[in-house]
């Protein structure tokens, strides 16, 4: 019977082709539009480690004084400092912590075949690949004894074992991180990631590390941070030790807790460390104040997804109203004027179920030929996208789950446009019709 | 004359058409005026005056990894290289690069700061190192006082000897000395003062969409870091030419250095607001098609009404009714339906737009774009009535006389 109404339908739209077309090419237009900001806000709003972001968490701390207030919602600082991330690393609890940071380095091999570029690093602690589900093809992490001893050791992306060994397993050979001899100790598998949640100061879209250096680096050979470092007091900063020394907050810190028990025992952890620091007379703090966000509350907190795309989210919706007022306004005089032809039907035995059936699957041919142009039109928006700033590159494009949407929100739109001219044209009364021929 | 009240009758009896119809305008009328004023919003935004001649600007970063040389020294010489390439105008070590998103704030005082914190006014701006070129490299010009002498000028490695004057931007001269006797007077970095000897007319930071975008001091200290800007000026036509050779010039002078992020400066304005060039992009590609959509779709229904009627216009002509009545009759009856649609937008217009301003950081609608969004919707809709309705005139009356 499906098929059928298939037939009918196709024979249906080549009868009216001006129209067909103009429902075809708005319902198009609707989807392409309509995709085009939907696939942008897809990728910005997923969660990029759905299988433990509900275990990872960022604690903050407020360690200034009362009446200090942050820009943040609920004035607490991005970042924590030196002392804090060195304190709360070496804390017994919880058993996968790390504290990271971005910095960079230029890299050369100490001969003339590779010409020295620059490159950014992470410097950060050894379990950091364990944390973020980053798998090795060659090698592994650092010891905890080489990160306690600063031996200079360094994890490298696979890009970077490209560019450098061509992909050969390069453990154990040396590279130079400016004036630095570092030996490689793992390559990481390509990341399939394109948030950099676990730090969003360099922008959560931007480029991602392809070294790995352990954080005792960051004191030996004074590292500068290539993120954002933050005072909210003045203290006189003469040298590297002073700024480490300082209340200024340029470090990132993950934990893991993976269960509500270890979140329970870190909260009460963290609020015992902080009113230890307030009694030594740190900052002086009515109570103690501290947050501890997981990865997706994390992102939340940080405005990952711009408020303009939410505007153009909505506005595009609104643009498929439009769309689908236009075609419901099309629909109504084309199934009207079929009138006659469906009374004769009618008197033939169809039942009124049949002929709402049958415009319906009219309808949802229109919402698929619509969708899959919709299809072809989101790519072109997504394409000019790309062309604003290579910064989109990877956001600017469709997954599975878009893909599929499209033709399903074109169908259930369309469906939903001609349920009203459906149900008007299935209750034609034959009488009327055979009557005047 | 308008045979408002049998156009009216006869709307009454297809009420879902033009209910349809009516809702497409008012839609497109509240989306159009809302993303034009954004548009216009943005677009001021991006066209806005910086100071800066910015098709003549470009920057870059130099990253040393060699030990053996005095940077701030090293930079010194490399300035010179840089202001002998032919076509470039001037060139300088910069702490930090004006509209490139990365740079240094503080607050600056008319008191120092000290532990107990600081008395009196504060005002928060972006500030620079730089030499006494700075200015002629950015291309700015001073509106009163003078440019830094060159013994003002601190070269060194460390902070043992600090500079004692500054120029600063018009802007953050007037915010923190609003008297207007700001020249000559001394401000606080920390407790680092700084006497003001010149003001810029126009020089904006870093961070256009800082909530102080024009605030900026220059300091006349060269102390090169590792990683170390570099703003260099050149003849427009030159400029790529220049930019092209700059690796290659400074590698030759010293090589134990990585040159990076070569842009001009208006290419790393764009990168800075890509995401309103995109915006704007994108609602500018959104109301086209719109209007289009909603052009098409008034044009599709009236082609469809007339297809329905033909009898009944070849009646109306058979019984005497002139071409420009049967013209008339479609323009008015869309007229009405577009106007009914135009108020109901303007009203959902006004209220988007305050949706809008209370959710969003958008600036309030402008209600005279919701007026002309009006008047260009119902010429559009006029005019997408105008072709099918002349085609419509031009039924011969016998069309009535035949019986199918």
């Amino acid at each position: 019977m499906i098929l059928h109404y298939l037939d009918l339908s196709w024979r249906s739209l080549k009868r009216t082709p001006l129209i067909s077309a103009l429902m075809i090419a708005a319902i198009a237009v609707g989807i392409g539009i309509t995709m085009t900001s939907l696939s942008v806000y897809h990728m910005m709003s997923m969660d990029p480690i759905p299988q433990k972001s509900d275990r990872l968490f960022q604690p903050q701390l407020n360690t200034m004084d009362d009446g200090q207030t942050w820009w943040t919602e609920d004035d607490l600082p991005y970042q924590i400092t030196y002392n804090d991330a060195m304190n709360l690393y070496n804390a017994p609890i919880p058993e996968r912590k790390v504290l990271s940071m971005r910095t960079g380095f230029s890299v050369h091999m100490n001969s003339s075949e590779v010409k020295p570029f620059l490159q950014g690093a992470r410097v950060t602690g050894r379990d950091f690949f364990a944390m973020f589900d980053l798998d090795f093809v060659y090698g592994g992490t650092w010891s905890e004894s080489q990160e306690r001893e600063v031996v200079p050791v360094v994890v490298i992306s696979t890009e970077l074992n490209e560019k450098l060994f061509g992909g050969q397993n390069s453990v154990g050979k040396q590279i130079y991180l400016d004036d630095t001899s570092y030996e490689i100790v793992g390559v990481t598998e390509p990341w399939d990631i394109h948030i950099k949640y676990y730090d969003l100061n360099n922008g959560a879209f931007s480029n991602r590390e392809e070294m790995f250096i352990p954080y005792s680096m960051i004191a030996a050979k004074e590292l500068n941070s290539w993120g954002n470092t933050n005072g909210w007091k003045y203290q006189e900063i003469n040298n590297y030790q002073d700024r480490l020394q300082s209340e200024q907050f340029w470090l990132q810190f993950w934990v893991e807790l993976n269960s509500p028990e270890e979140e329970q025992e870190y909260r009460e952890f963290l609020t015992a460390y902080l009113e230890e620091q307030g009694k030594r007379g740190r900052y002086s703090r009515e109570k103690v104040q501290f947050a501890l966000r997981d990865v997706n509350e994390w992102l939340d907190y940080n405005n990952v997804v711009s408020e303009d795309n939410r505007v153009l989210v909505g506005l595009s919706f609104m643009f498929l109203t439009v769309c689908l007022a236009n075609i419901l306004g099309l629909l109504l005089g084309k199934f009207l004027r079929r009138a006659p032809e469906v009374g004769v039907r009618r008197a033939l035995g169809a039942s009124k179920r049949q002929i709402f059936l049958q415009h319906l699957v009219e309808v949802s041919v229109l919402g698929l030929l619509g969708g899959l142009l919709g299809i072809g039109i989101a790519q072109l928006g997504l394409w000019g996208v790309r062309q604003t700033y290579s910064y989109y590159n990877a956001l600017a494009t469709m997954d599975l789950t878009m893909l599929l949407a499209a033709p399903s929100i074109a169908i259930g739109a369309c469906i939903i446009a001609g349920l009203y001219p459906a149900w008007l044209v299935c209750r034609t009364t034959p009488a009327i019709y055979l009557k005047t021929q | 004359m308008l045979e408002i009240k049998p156009i009216f009758n006869a709307m009454r009896r297809s009420k879902a058409g033009a209910i349809m119809l009516l809702i497409q305008i008012a839609i497109t009328t509240a989306i159009v005026s809302n993303a034009s004023f954004i548009i216009y919003d943005r677009v001021q935004y991006l066209q806005q005056e910086t100071g800066y001649p910015e098709d003549e600007i470009f920057h870059f970063a130099v990253q040393t990894f060699g030990k053996d040389v005095d940077l701030s020294q090293q930079f010194e010489l490399t300035e010179t290289t840089l202001r002998n390439i032919p076509g470039v105008i001037n060139a300088v070590a910069m702490q930090e690069i004006p509209l490139s998103g990365g740079g240094s704030a503080s607050s600056f005082g008319i008191n120092p700061t000290s532990d107990q914190g600081r008395q009196g006014r504060e005002v928060r701006s972006a500030y620079t190192y730089g030499d006494e070129h700075a200015l002629e490299t950015m291309g700015v010009d001073l509106i009163e006082g003078r440019n830094f002498n060159q013994n003002e000028v601190i070269i060194a490695q460390n902070r043992d000897v600090l500079p004692t004057v500054a120029i600063v931007s018009k802007t953050f001269l007037e915010e923190i000395f609003p008297e207007g006797d700001g020249l000559g007077q001394t401000i606080y970095l920390g407790d680092m003062p700084l006497k003001i000897i010149g003001v810029v007319g126009k020089m904006m930071g870093p961070w256009l969409k800082d909530s102080r975008p024009d605030n900026l001091i220059v300091i006349p200290f060269v102390n090169a870091g590792v990683y170390q800007k570099v703003l260099v000026r050149a003849d427009p036509e030159q400029r790529a030419q220049v930019m092209g050779q700059i690796e290659d010039i400074l590698l030759k002078e010293y090589d134990q250095r990585v040159v990076v992020n070569l842009n001009g400066m208006d290419e790393s304005k764009r990168r800075y607001n890509a995401s309103d060039i995109l915006m704007l992009r994108m609602l500018v590609v959104l109301i086209t098609v719109l209007v289009l959509v909603t052009a098409l779709g008034i044009f599709g229904l009236t082609v469809f009404n007339i297809n329905k009627r033909t009898r009944q216009i070849g009646t109306r002509r058979a019984l005497g009714a002139r071409k420009s009545a049967i013209v008339r009759y479609f323009m008015v009856e869309n007229g009405i339906i577009c106007i009914a649609g135009l108020v109901i937008g303007s009203a959902a217009a006004v209220y988007m737009g305050t949706a809008l301003l209370e959710h969003y950081s958008l600036p309030a609608l402008d209600h005279s774009y919701i007026g002309m969004t009006a008047i260009f919707v119902l010429v559009v809709s006029l005019l997408s009535v105008l072709v099918p309705a002349n085609r419509a005139a031009n039924i011969s009356p016998s069309v009535a006389t035949r019986s199918i």
